[in-house]
């Protein structure tokens, strides 16, 4: 049996179909090109230059002296840039070029109107390119996440809306009356983007909310924008790689309803547990603690869906990158949502608030989930973009496993950190300082674990420019992570 | 699913009513508070603050001190915040209505801030613009030369030549000279400033205490000129403290004649050369503005304030010390953090 036997490019389902799908496939692939190309370029750019900035943090964090004299390289300036890099360079800019290919692949159609989505990257990059020199150059706002300023923001919105444009004259084209389940998650994600960073800018700066709501807003923002922005985009993804690597259908559709509507519902009530005991209304902060608990509906249903669709082929993870990115990231959806649960209960917060744990969860829902999920699709995408296969399977091995242990490192130092960290802070009988000398350790450590994510992101910049530059592999097979057997242990 | 409408209004519904949960309908209960005052309507708390407060609120944001520094005080049911001496009282959403942003803080990788004006020397409390020399402080002297009269119980760490700091990287010893210290330095400070409403006067040391308690020229703790030092060179006050320096908030300059008024009063490795003076720059003066305006202190209707004491604090030691130590036993001048 040889590799193109087994099932792991195309579903079974296409066999039948005929060939006519296949070259529509390549068509649609072939329009996606320009754009998505350009989305996942600068997206790589904004990850490097986030993980220099990322190194530059940690390290700042327990040696203070480092370059401090100089304004725009102070800690205070460089943690903010880190964050916006990666959160609107890196993260926005690879969930949208998916999310692109990914429209484009389930309407059935060709991508029409490349232009807009061209001038969108192009917008994007310019409104994060200015937002990040006006953090370093000393004009962040101070909210969490919308540090950019106005002039930038109004740049990125400009962006947005040609993108968000050219998603709803997408699926005016669309062909087929299904709307399948990826395709809610987009929408819900294309949508609500707009509407959560225009009220964030306006209950913020345009008509300021008074004293401690904008707190609360800006918690409700960055929430929201992990949740139902990045969050949405990477389960999205997630429900379309899957099945589409294994060849086999989801699981359930019902199961898929209910995960989404109760991820929609739930997840975007949560937030205000990162305010627990501040100066706010009690319930607030119980609606969110409970909003936390109840997304553990959505994390079930989807995790169950997930499990029982690759169930009996769990070895393909073996050889498929997309599949094992994919679902590594999906499994850290779950680790994600039940460490939130854990240190959004009052009685932990009380411990973890105000530590480098909030730290460890962003991490988790930010790469560990979200952005594993984007570099399986990634590995799926570019191929069909560039016609040709990925160079080195163990270029795309030390990738993984250096991203899922950096991830898993840093996790575990800034939780037992921020723990102890903590404990100390709660404990009166020590110096409030002795609770940073105990983090302290930790920090070390997490930068330790930052250097492996570096090391995972320039390898896999590396591998990106091959491809990008036509040194991939010609072949019809994809790139297998190891050679496969004649009789591969998934049994099928 | 079928049709596009049913998914529409989900996705627009489900947003919807999280809008309106979690940020209109707090609005419509907090959102539009008023300032208390006394039955004569006199004694109005808050109070709209100074444009120098606002700029320095500005580079408080531009710098990133939110990032780790919270400025909020818990309720002592939650958590050891007003025992640690942040605040004599929780704080409460009329706190902060002036404010704008709001750094109420997701962080401490330092202490919290929300009652750091409170903590200041009482005859400094108004906050002097660039840090006008402190009283203990000789002006005419140059930073080079230590000015031993300045002594004052509250510098707590010794700069770089010490011979504590120098043994200082390895964690266990310290901790064990900061309780042979402790008790004796510790009443000082209890000694030094009762309820911490009267001025951290010139202590004499304990004869004989152990730990050489650095004097050299450092001005009452969180006085302006304090705050001065402490941002330029964080470690010469906590030699272990991980907060950056902000030295681009301050300007290095040959002395033009006189010394000037608001110079800071720099010693050991960070002092400039003789004839050369360190003054801080306009944003660095609404910085500290800012710092010193941050003051909870003033009791509210319907929150229960600890001892009913003026500013900073559960208890003298605390005060005095900005906040590090609980009981008296771990206290100790070495251990207090800016």
């Amino acid at each position: 049996m040889n590799a193109t036997g087994i099932p792991l490019k195309e579903p079974a389902v296409s066999a039948a179909a005929g060939d006519t799908e296949q070259v529509e496939r390549a068509y649609i692939d072939a329009s996606t090109r320009v754009p998505v190309l350009m989305f996942y370029t600068s997206a790589i750019g904004w990850l490097i230059l986030g993980t220099l900035l990322a190194g530059f943090v940690s390290w700042k964090l327990h040696s203070p002296d480092l370059l401090g004299d100089i304004s725009f390289l102070t800690w205070g300036r460089v943690r903010p840039a880190h964050m916006n890099v990666m959160v609107y360079g890196w993260a926005s800019m690879a969930g949208m070029g998916t999310a692109i290919w990914l429209m484009a692949r389930l309407c059935r159609t060709v991508l029409r109107f490349p232009l807009l989505l061209v001038a969108g990257a192009a917008f994007w990059n310019l409104g994060v390119l200015v937002g990040v020199c006006a953090i370093l150059l000393g004009d962040s706002t101070g909210y969490q996440w919308l540090e950019f300023p106005r002039y930038s923001s109004i740049i990125l919105f400009v962006a947005y809306a040609l993108i968000a444009s050219w998603a709803v004259l997408m699926f005016r084209y669309r062909r087929g009356e299904q709307i399948y389940i990826t395709q809610w998650y987009l929408l819900g994600a294309f949508l609500w983007f707009p509407w959560l960073y225009a009220a964030g800018q306006l209950m913020l700066f345009v008509v300021p909310v008074q004293g401690v709501l904008q707190s609360a807003v800006g918690w409700w923002y960055s929430n929201n924008l992990l949740f139902l922005w990045f969050g949405a985009i990477a389960l999205g993804t997630a429900y379309y790689m899957i099945p589409k690597v294994i060849g086999r259908p989801v699981y359930s559709y019902h199961l898929a309803t209910i995960g989404f509507w109760t991820y929609a519902l739930f997840s975007s009530w949560t937030g205000m547990q990162r305010l627990v005991d501040g100066p706010f209304p009690a319930w607030m902060i119980t609606a969110s603690i409970a909003a936390t608990i109840l997304a553990m509906i959505p994390v079930a249903t989807v995790g169950l869906n997930h499990h029982m669709t690759m169930q009996g082929y769990f070895p393909l993870m073996r050889y498929s990158p997309t599949l094992r990115f994919t679902v590594f990231g999906a499994m850290s959806y779950t680790v994600f949502s039940v460490v939130g649960v854990l240190i959004s209960l009052r009685s932990v917060a009380r411990y973890v608030h105000f530590t480098e744990a909030s730290i460890a969860y962003s991490h988790l829902g930010l790469y560990a989930f979200f952005t594993m999920v984007i570099f399986g699709s990634m590995y799926y995408i570019v191929p069909r973009l560039v016609g040709r296969e990925w160079r080195y399977a163990s270029l795309i091995k030390l990738h993984f496993w250096a991203a899922a242990y950096g991830i898993g490192l840093m996790t575990l130092m800034l939780l037992a950190g921020g723990f102890l960290q903590g404990a100390d802070m709660q404990n009166p009988a020590l110096p409030f300082s002795e609770s940073i000398e105990t983090a302290l350790p930790y920090l070390r450590g997490r930068s330790l674990a930052g250097l492996l994510m570096a090391a995972a992101h320039f390898i896999f910049a590396y591998h990106f420019g091959l491809m990008l530059l036509g040194l991939g592999r010609t072949s019809t097979v994809p790139t297998f992570l190891n050679p496969v057997e004649a009789e591969p242990s998934g049994g099928h | 699913m079928k049709g596009l409408v049913p998914l529409f209004l989900g996705i627009f519904g489900t947003f919807a009513f999280s809008w309106l949960g979690l940020t209109v309908i707090p609005t419509w209960q907090i959102g539009h508070l008023n300032p208390e005052s006394d039955e004569e309507g006199t004694d109005i708390y808050p109070q709209p603050q100074s444009g120098m407060f606002e700029r320095g609120a500005h580079v408080y944001a531009a710098n990133g001190c939110v990032y780790c520094h919270s400025e909020q005080v818990r309720a002592d049911y939650a958590a050891n915040d007003i025992e640690r001496g942040w605040g004599n009282r929780r704080s409460a959403p009329v706190d902060y209505i002036f404010e704008r942003p709001v750094f109420l803080g997701k962080m401490r990788m330092g202490q919290d801030l929300a009652n750091l004006g409170a903590r200041a020397p009482a005859q400094q409390e108004s906050p002097a613009p660039g840090g006008a020399a402190s009283p203990a402080a000789s002006p005419g002297s140059s930073a080079t030369s230590p000015a031993p009269a300045a002594s004052s119980a509250s510098s707590p760490a010794a700069a770089g030549g010490s011979p504590a700091a120098s043994s200082s990287p390895n964690a266990t010893p310290p901790l064990g000279q900061r309780t042979g210290v402790a008790s004796p330095s510790s009443s000082q400070m209890a000694n030094a400033s009762p309820g911490g409403s009267s001025p951290i006067a010139p202590t004499p040391q304990t004869p004989g205490a152990p730990w050489p308690i650095q004097t050299e020229g450092l001005p009452p703790m969180y006085s302006a000129a304090w705050h001065h030092v402490h941002l330029y060179s964080p470690r010469s006050i906590n030699f272990d403290s991980n907060m950056p320096s902000y030295r681009f908030l301050y300007e290095k300059r040959r002395i033009a004649g006189e010394r000037s008024a608001d110079a800071l009063q720099l010693s050991g490795a960070d002092a400039p050369l003789a004839g050369w003076e360190v003054v801080p720059t306009y944003d660095a003066k609404c910085l500290v503005a800012y710092l010193m305006a941050l003051n909870q202190s003033h009791p509210l209707k319907g929150i229960r304030s600890v001892g009913g004491a003026p500013a900073a604090g559960a208890s003298p030691a605390t005060a005095a010390q900005g906040a590090s130590p609980g009981p008296a036993a771990a206290a100790s001048p070495a251990a207090a953090k800016k």
